[in-house]
């Protein structure tokens, strides 16, 4: 028998069935918040830093091929939006947004400025990235929210935060990991979709 | 442009009920717990107002590859609205739209089953909704396809439809089908939605030929990307 031009390989249990993103949604520089566009100069304001981290399902393995949305302040708190009361002063060269992808290990990155945080109606926001996760199997989306390591006080009177049992806020606190490629500070949090009640990413309504 | 200045909450009978027998992903992919709820901050209630420097529209017809390279299969239009709960237009919105081809297989490295490639048909297309919140695409209809071991159920033809609203609660990716296929209505992913009327806002609408200009089917398709009568997200 001549095999098959597209003879199905044994389908692994991540692709039995889509829906598969397509890559080319992808650019190089789409999980670069410091940049309006690909090719633009980074925002002049705030510090560069990287979040990384990977993306996991039930048993630890890798969720490929999943996409992750940021959204952010920027360096100084404020939000390019109408609802912000400040957002004519928000910085102008920022993009507050950003889309990454994982690889074959579950891996993503994004390039960013560390948020601002600011006083909302609801309480004091310490610095923190609101990220979605898309992907085969999940519904819709998954909505969950990232903080920064050295904000100790700020996490203490965070009112999302707050929303958690205090035994999962770590697990929405990223860690410090050495320097991106360029030098700037990186910061890595691993979100597990299910698994451990102690270790599974705690996610949001909304 | 319309900015977004109150959100409803979700009804669950328009959310699906995972995990879907046959879909693995959603057994390993969904968490344990149910999400918890958290104040709407100032982070929750902006969003991105112009995606259009990061993620470019003007790739809205899929079915001409470049001149004279059409794809196989039906012609069809796909227009329709992008609203919000009340109705009102979403003007600039962010429209993605990925599909199978004719033969039902995906132009992706994961999809390996064992249908026809089409040299012509890449399959996916990105546009932005106008101010009285329409989009449109050109495509063709999608094949139906087989889902590998999961005891013969086959999805119906269908288009993959992602939405980014200028809110980070207006966030919608879900899927469109066609009326009357037969395979409707034992498609696990659409009836793992309990609501029959929000599974039925899933479904596009049917176009008198009459009513389409040129050589192409007419369907019609309205996005809600949030509150009672929200599309369901799939
Ligand atoms: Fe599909």
């Amino acid at each position: 028998m001549t095999p098959r031009p597209n003879a199905p390989l044994l389908p692994t249990a991540w692709a039995t069935i889509g829906p598969f993103f397509p890559q080319t949604f992808f650019r190089d520089g789409d999980n670069d918040l410091t940049r309006l566009t690909p090719d633009a100069p980074p925002t002049a304001q705030g510090a560069p830093m990287w979040l990384t981290g990977r993306v996991l399902q039930e048993g630890g393995g890798p969720c490929v091929n999943a996409v992750l949305e940021a959204w952010q302040a920027d360096a100084a708190g404020r939000f390019r939006h109408p609802r912000d009361p400040d957002w004519r002063l928000a910085d102008p060269g920022f993009h507050f947004w950003g889309r990454a992808w994982t690889d074959a290990e579950g891996r993503f990155a994004f390039r960013t400025v560390i948020p601002g945080g600011y006083r909302d109606a609801a309480g004091p926001r310490a610095p923190h990235i609101n990220l979605a996760i898309i992907g085969s199997g999940i519904m819709g989306r998954l909505a969950t929210t990232v903080f920064l390591p050295g904000f100790a006080e700020a996490h203490a009177v965070d009112p999302v935060l707050a929303a958690l049992p205090a035994a999962l806020r770590p697990l929405l606190v990223a860690a410090e990991d050495g320097a991106g490629p360029d030098g700037a500070p990186r910061f890595a949090l691993d979100l597990l979709l299910r698994g451990d009640p102690a270790r599974e990413t705690p996610f949001f309504e909304d | 442009m319309m900015i977004p200045d109150r959100f409803d909450p979700v009804d669950p009978a328009t959310q699906p009920v995972v995990p879907i027998p046959g879909y693995p992903n959603t057994v390993t992919r969904n968490p344990s717990r149910p999400p918890f709820r958290r104040v709407l901050t100032r982070t929750e209630l902006t969003g991105p107002l112009d995606l259009s420097g990061k993620l470019r529209p003007g790739d809205d017809n899929l079915a001409v590859l470049a001149p004279g390279r059409m794809a196989q299969g039906q012609l069809i239009h796909v227009g329709g609205r992008v609203l919000d709960e009340d109705g009102r237009p979403v003007a600039g919105a962010i429209v993605e739209l990925w599909q199978a081809n004719a033969g039902g297989r995906y132009f992706h490295p994961i999809d390996t089953r064992d249908a026809p490639l089409d040299p012509d048909f890449i399959g996916n297309g990105r546009t932005r909704s106008d101010s009285a919140g329409r989009f449109a695409f050109f495509t063709i209809k999608p094949g139906a396809y087989p889902v590998p071991n999961s005891g013969r159920w086959w999805r119906p033809p269908h288009i993959h439809i992602s939405v980014l609203g200028p809110g980070s609660l207006m966030r919608l990716v879900t899927q469109m089908y066609f009326p009357g296929d037969p395979l409707n209505a034992i498609d696990r992913i659409l009836n793992s939605v309990p609501d029959a009327a929000a599974r039925a806002r899933c479904i596009a609408g049917f176009v008198s030929p009459e009513a389409v200009e040129g050589d192409w089917q007419g369907f019609t398709h309205d996005l809600v990307l949030r509150g009672r009568h929200a599309t369901p997200p799939l």
